[in-house]
């Protein structure tokens, strides 16, 4: 889910030369520690994605839970030899997001600035007036609700493509469909929040992007 | 390219690697020929750019601290129970086992010593006790042999059993005569090894400390050709 280049600085890279199916039959056993490392290894990308997908850390924080409580009380339901354990929780997530989605439909993105690291974005520095930090806040404010309001599908698309940053193929596997449908839900996505910023904007929307 | 094929493709064509080269460069072809697309393709760029702010946003995002404890606590949780109850299944399994064993060793124990004891238990008239020691077996019958099996008889060579009894000392001295007892000769009589409780002796004729009265003791007894005791001796 996550490329080299996207790993935070002070995330758990610990006893990477492990291969994750070892560690999960280690934990299967009940080794404590190989399930730790497992679970540090992987819980960032996953709550990201959770996080990116619900727009809300409490259902992110719930979700991680659940895919690694799914992990733990059924690790054989992981097979090495299908893809990488990334993906397969990847798949749990992504089933988790869309259960929760379909309860609350209507669940409004909540503001929030929380013990993950999510909420603030931009740190008030000497070189930010107080206005330029408020303006940018409510930019990222704008931009964050343009992603939650747009329909599943399409979300799923821009957050694995743009803000995972994933390749087009990555993303299709990822959500097992053809490479096709990702371009043309990105396509319809992109169009879909080009439109919502410059609504934000107070831009006149363009004819193109309403279709 | 057309306007739509630019909207679908030409967007993101630097990035999608499905694209071929030919396309990718009618991608950009269009976009210096059409200011429409031109235009979409800037306001898509400020868009990336936002999304670029919004992805930094969140990129520092981890679960807090709290699940890895709740994760961790449950881990611990399951498989100390499964722990415990694989350990009690194996103990119930291991106890069924040595149960079956025993069982089958008794079995086989009683099936290899039942024709050699039925003659020894036939012999035995009076209640027996296993050993010297043994108390738990005393019986009504104030008088009786100190072996069961190997009830304690040396007339001539009776004496066969004598490695697995308790054998009474072939010496006739020590005996101390009952009153009443007829002397016959000694050569017929048999020298008995047996427990009885003091006040028993009392029965023989024989000065009996009434508090002790309940003690058990050895004596040896020296029975006659009739059978009835004629001598009595405290070997201890």
């Amino acid at each position: 889910m996550r490329t080299a280049k996207n790993v935070v600085p002070g995330e758990m890279r610990i006893a990477e030369q492990e291969r994750d199916d070892v560690l999960l039959r280690r934990a299967a056993r009940g080794d404590e520690e190989a399930f730790t490392l497992i679970y540090r290894r992987h819980q960032a990308a996953t709550y990201r994605f959770a996080l990116r997908m619900t727009g809300n850390s409490w259902a992110a924080e719930e979700i991680v839970q659940d895919v690694f409580m799914t992990l733990m009380r059924d690790p054989k339901k992981y097979d090495a030899t299908r893809g990488a354990l990334g993906a397969f929780l990847y798949g749990v997530a992504r089933n988790r997001v869309m259960k929760h989605l379909e309860r609350l439909p209507r669940e409004i993105p909540l503001e929030e600035k929380n013990e993950d690291g999510t909420g603030c974005g931009i740190v008030l520095q000497d070189a930010l007036t107080p206005a330029i930090w408020a303006e940018k806040r409510e930019r990222l404010r704008q931009v964050r609700a343009a992603v939650q309001e747009l329909p599943v599908e399409f979300r799923e698309a821009v957050v694995l493509c743009e803000l995972e940053e994933m390749s087009y193929e990555e993303a299709a596997q990822m959500a097992g469909c053809p490479i096709g449908t990702i371009r043309s839900r990105l396509h319809r996505g992109r169009a879909l929040l080009m439109a919502k910023l410059e609504i934000f904007r107070g831009v006149p929307r363009r004819a193109s992007v309403a279709r | 390219m057309t306007c739509e094929e630019f909207e679908a493709m030409g967007l993101d064509a630097e990035r999608d690697a499905s694209l071929s080269a030919a396309e990718r460069a009618a991608a950009n072809e269009h976009a210096g020929t059409c200011s429409r697309c031109a235009a979409l393709q800037d306001s898509w760029q400020a868009a990336g750019v936002e999304l670029g702010a919004f992805a930094e946003d969140t990129a520092m995002a981890q679960a807090p601290a709290r699940v890895e404890m709740r994760l961790r606590q449950e881990f611990r949780t399951r498989h100390v129970t499964l722990k415990v109850r694989r350990t009690a299944v194996i103990a119930a399994w291991a106890l069924a086992a040595a149960a079956v064993l025993v069982g089958a060793v008794s079995w086989i124990n009683w099936r290899k010593g039942s024709p050699n004891e039925m003659p020894n238990e036939l012999k035995s008239t009076p209640s027996v006790t296993n050993s010297a020691g043994n108390t738990a077996n005393s019986v009504p019958n104030p008088v009786a042999p100190v072996q069961g099996g190997g009830a304690v008889q040396q007339r001539g060579s009776a004496g066969a059993a004598a490695s697995q009894t308790l054998v009474a000392e072939n010496e006739l001295s020590g005996f101390t005569f009952l009153p009443g007892a007829v002397v016959t000769d000694a050569g017929d009589a048999a020298i008995l090894r047996v427990r009885l409780q003091r006040g028993a002796l009392g029965a023989l004729g024989l000065p009996v400390n009434e508090e002790l009265a309940n003690e058990w003791i050895q004596v040896d007894l020296l029975v006659g050709d009739d059978g009835l005791p004629q001598a009595v001796r405290l070997p201890q």
